[in-house]
């Protein structure tokens, strides 16, 4: 009996000593893991917007001309394009209005053909609340992305002289690195265009065809190749800023900007080239 | 316990009992009127407890336009809203090696109930092994519904489908298929524009139980 | 005026002996009251552990008291140890107060709806002080009160305690262990996560079997309220949870408790003539009385069991996954596993057999057990085929627990079930816990992982490598596991995991894909 009351004395210490903790972490754990349940918040939503919201507004929310408005743009989340429509309340709730309820008439000056259709469940959509509430958490994540971009204007993207259009500039060493970032970056923008819904980038390497890297080397030597590349590695870059010079068969041949030429620095353009040979 | 049963027959054993008083009778009577109560009262419970829907609440007719429909020998389509997936068996899945002899089929479409017969999972299309597939306990099922492997012990359920032309008029129909119980896979006749799916009655899929299909 | 008028015998007391004596006389009086029968000296002799005198006055709060009336007045000096009982009769007691008392707090921040029931558990974890640690110990509980009430059962089949005269005891206690599973399990549905939707699912389904289809599927409706969960089945589960099931709980706990007592402790098997009940006549010579030695080490497991859930919580974590989605079932989802055995029977055969009347049989077999079972002698030595019977029923109730987990011949396509193992659908997993920094942008081979640039990627990869290479190479071959890493939005990356193979049949390319998004903040591994 002596020993129960000296470790029973010793329990109550413990279970003193552990709440005291608890009470003491508590506060900062609590903050902890309301972050950590928003960030989730935000990956349920990507998952959703790809499923659901991709097809007209754009992989990364950027908007398809004559389909549907860029929800990644600057006056979304300056307040301007909340002012235009007349809405009093948060950007929180306005956007998950607009998706739990669509928009059954256009907003004034726009003028897309199609409707935004009511995603909420309560209004007969196919969404949960908590659905709706994901997806505006991960539109709401691109506020530093848009207002970054429109501080920084579009017409270069880094430091230096312009590759140019021409297809042998002798360029500097490229770094593979940092060519798949630059490649992903919302600043060069490819991959706004050149994705593939459920593998990824079209450059990569994939069941039916080689990576870019490869696939380079086989078009300079097809006998219709109509360009002036000679090797892999110019028919890349005569790719990137003289598209049309050669169309690959199947693909239309406005899409891909001309700018590029005069937007990327010879560094970048390196770097870019010697990411994609990298992929075989 | 055993004084109970030790007392008992001592009483019973009194002479002058008479077989059943007027007081006894009428006791008896009064208990089995509560015991109809009661069992009234557990009735009217169990009709209180069980849940009634709205029309269309749960299940309702789903029209389906042509276009929406997969080709034949495609891979199923999921319709959500509805809760099934519809099926369109042409002749290489009529061909499939790995159905079962006991459930032949026909060419045409099946609307299966999305359900795993098993223990109400939702099963997924595995397009890389071509059937369905469930992710609790592992029952496979073909694309006409059939079962193949796993745990579950019959064919998956259809929805009856009507198949209808511009005028509304109905060309054909799942029917109970003679030979196993299921419902049939309905062809498309010409001149139809839609089908339609009604989810609010469901053929349960024949009991299907030995490994690898079959009875 | 009248109110002098009023009479009080206090002061009459303090006038005829002095306030201190009148105040400690009171004070006297008050505690012996609300001890019903245990004076301030007789308190103090207890705790001094001084012998008590005659009559013994620490025996009036058994007869005269509330509480302690169904609580024996001294136990056999036999029954003083941890065998034979281990103490699992009163721990599950005590787990079932703790249950109720951590169960009630948690319920002032619940609402039993589907629009709330999710976001409450956020709020409890994130935004009430203390809410996770109740939530963590509640589980906790819940699970060990499981546990303990099990082997509690194969306790007193072990020591032959539910032979004559003890049968009812038996029978109450195994009706006992159905309300302990049906509280746990009726439990799980509440948070209302993807975890709760599934495993209930699973289990209700079972009840669907019952022949004839009308009554299978009439209880099936009464269950969900509805074809399928929603609103209504997550209202009816809460009330059973919080409602119904305590409420059969604490009339079944009165009537085996009361059982026990009547007949008291059983001794220990060696301890007893063959077919003799000893456990009421103690001697006065083997008496362990209640006050002082047992009132003090049920107080102390008290102190000491929750000093191991507080701490315990500290460690174990109740799992909390994504919000409840009618629509996707995750991979490998189960029911908890006090009920892997039912589904590994399931996993054996019909639904109707297997689910129903095997489980049926056997657990009315159970109920019955000491009825049918009447061999005179609670010795093991003659008892070799019971105790054979209960070892090999306990080895069976293993390894059909081993088959109802996912381990157990539930295989989807082996190239879904290598990606799995790096991205589960019912826990984090691998890839969520790396370290988000180290997932470096780019495009990896599984093959090439030597070459990876960071270790968390190595790790990863290396493991994708080996999943892929167990894959058998006899329908498909040639696999190629390709990892890409983007950058989607600010902190939030897009991991796309696939897996390329060629068909041997025909020659022809296949691959599966999974995408996973996962950002900077989202720290998996708090103990989901």
């Amino acid at each position: 009996m002596r020993w129960h009351i000296a470790l029973g004395t010793v329990a109550v210490v413990v279970i003193v000593v552990v709440l005291a903790y608890v009470a003491i972490t508590e506060t900062a754990r609590m903050e902890s893991f309301t972050n950590a349940y928003d960030s989730r918040r935000i990956e349920v939503g990507a998952a959703l917007y790809e499923n659901n919201c991709r097809t007209c507004h754009g992989p990364q929310g950027e908007g398809i001309p004559g389909v549907a408005p860029s929800i990644n743009a600057p006056d979304l989340f300056n307040g301007e394009r909340l002012m235009a429509v007349g809405f009093s309340g948060t950007l929180y709730d306005y956007i998950e209005g607009v998706v739990a309820y669509g928009r059954p008439v256009p907003s004034a000056g726009t003028s897309y053909p199609q409707r935004m259709p009511t995603w909420g469940q309560e209004f007969g959509g196919p969404l949960r609340q908590d659905q709706v509430d994901a997806i505006v958490s991960f539109i709401l994540n691109w506020e530093d992305q848009a207002l970054a971009a429109a501080g920084e204007g579009t017409v270069t993207l880094g430091e230096g002289e312009a590759v140019g259009v021409d297809v042998g500039v002798s360029l500097p060493e490229g770094d593979p690195r940092a060519g798949a970032s630059l490649s992903q970056s919302a600043q060069a923008g490819c991959s706004a265009c050149h994705e593939l819904a459920a593998v990824g980038p079209a450059w990569a390497a994939e069941a039916s065809q080689p990576g870019i890297g490869e696939r380079a080397g086989q078009r300079v030597a097809q006998s219709d190749y109509s360009g002036e590349a000679e090797t892999a590695g110019q028919y890349l870059l005569e790719s990137i800023v003289n598209p049309y010079a050669y169309v690959v068969e199947g693909f239309d041949a406005s899409l891909m900007p001309r700018d590029y030429g005069e937007r990327l620095t010879a560094q970048e353009a390196a770097d870019l080239i010697a990411y994609m040979l990298s992929l075989r | 316990m055993t004084d109970a049963v030790a007392e008992a027959p001592a009483e019973s054993a009194a002479p002058e009992r008479l077989p059943l008083t007027r007081r006894e009778f009428l006791n008896y009577l009064w208990a089995m009127s509560m015991a109809v109560f009661m069992a009234g009262g557990g009735g009217l419970t169990v009709w209180f407890l069980y849940p009634r829907f709205r029309e269309g609440e749960f299940g309702g007719v789903f029209t389906v336009p042509l276009g929406e429909l997969p080709p034949a020998d495609a891979p199923p389509k999921e319709f959500p809203e509805g809760r099934f997936w519809i099926s369109n068996i042409g002749a290489g899945v009529e061909q499939d090696p790995r159905q079962p002899e006991d459930y032949p089929l026909q060419q045409g479409l099946r609307a299966i109930y999305k359900v795993c017969t098993h223990l109400g999972c939702l099963y997924k299309w595995i397009e890389a092994n071509d059937r369905f597939e469930c992710p609790c306990h592992g029952s496979k099922f073909l694309q006409t519904g059939t079962r193949i492997d796993g745990p579950a012990r019959r064919n998956l359920d259809v929805f009856p489908i009507e198949v209808i032309d511009a005028g509304g008029n109905v060309l054909a129909r799942t029917e109970p298929s003679l030979n196993s119980q299921e419902g049939t896979a309905v062809p498309l006749p010409d001149g139809a524009i839609a089908i339609r799916v009604d989810t609010g009655r469901r053929v349960t899929g024949a009991s299907n139980s030995a490994p690898g299909g079959g009875f | 005026m009248s109110i002098f008028n009023l009479h009080l015998p206090i002061l009459d007391e303090i006038k005829e002996h002095g306030l201190k004596t009148t105040v400690r006389d009171r004070s006297v009086d008050v505690v012996t009251r609300l001890t019903s029968g245990l004076s301030p000296s007789d308190i103090r002799s207890i705790l001094r552990d001084d012998p008590p005198g005659r009559p013994n006055p620490r025996l009036k709060p058994h007869s005269e008291g509330f509480w302690l009336h169904m609580k024996p007045t001294y136990y056999h000096q036999l029954m003083d140890g941890v065998y034979p009982t281990f103490r699992l009769g009163w721990l599950s007691t005590f787990f079932f107060v703790f249950e109720i008392i951590t169960g009630v707090l948690l319920m002032v921040y619940y609402t039993p709806s589907p629009a709330f029931a999710y976001e409450n558990m956020l709020t409890i974890l994130g935004n009430v002080p203390f809410g996770r640690l109740l939530r963590d110990m509640h589980r906790l509980g819940a699970e060990l009160m499981v546990a303990v009430v099990m082997l509690h059962a194969l306790r007193t089949f072990l020591t032959g305690s539910y032979k004559k005269p003890r049968q009812f005891t038996w029978a109450t206690g195994m009706i006992l262990l159905l309300v302990t599973w049906l509280l746990s399990f009726s439990g799980y549905l509440l948070p209302w996560d993807q975890l709760s939707l599934w495993a209930v699912t699973i289990g209700v389904s079972m009840v669907e079997a019952i022949p004839p289809e009308i009554v299978g599927q009439t209880v099936n409706l009464l269950a969900r309220g509805a074809p399928e969960f929603g609103a209504n089945g997550l209202l009816r589960w809460y009330l059973l949870h919080v409602v119904a099931m305590p409420l059969v709980g604490i009339i079944f706990f009165g009537v085996h408790y009361y059982k026990v007592i009547h007949h008291g402790h059983s001794l220990p098997p060696e301890d007893e003539e063959v077919g003799e009940d000893t456990a009421k006549r103690v001697p006065t010579d083997t008496r362990v009385y209640f006050f002082p030695t047992i009132a003090t080490r049920e107080l102390f497991y008290t102190v000491a069991l929750t000093a191991m859930m507080v701490v315990g919580s500290l460690f174990i974590h109740a799992p909390l996954e994504p919000h409840a989605d009618p629509l996707i079932t995750p991979l490998h989802s189960t029911a908890p596993w006090y009920f892997l055995w039912l589904q590994g029977m399931l996993k054996l055969g019909d639904k109707v057999i297997w689910g129903l009347i095997v489980p049926g049989v056997l657990i009315s077999g159970l109920l019955v057990l000491p009825y049918i079972e009447v061999g005179p002698s609670r010795r093991y030595g003659d008892r070799r085929i019971g105790l054979t019977a209960g070892a090999v029923t306990t080895l069976l109730f293993a390894i059909l627990s081993y088959m109802g987990s996912p381990w157990y011949a539930v295989q989807t396509s082996a190239e879904q079930e290598a990606v799995a193992e790096l991205v589960p659908e019912t826990h984090p997993g691998p890839l969520r816990l790396s370290d988000w920094n180290e997932l470096q942008v780019g495009t990896y081979d599984a093959s090439a992982y030597e070459a990876a640039p960071t270790e968390a990627l190595h790790d990863l990869l290396e493991e994708f490598d080996h999943e892929l290479a167990r894959i058998p190479r006899d329908e498909r071959t040639d696999h190629e596991g390709i990892m890409v890493i983007e950058n989607w939005q600010t902190g939030l990356k897009k991991i796309t995991l696939r897996v390329l193979w060629t068909t041997v049949a025909d020659g022809n390319p296949g691959e599966y894909s999974q995408t996973l998004y996962l950002h900077e903040d989202s720290n998996y591994g708090q103990g989901e």
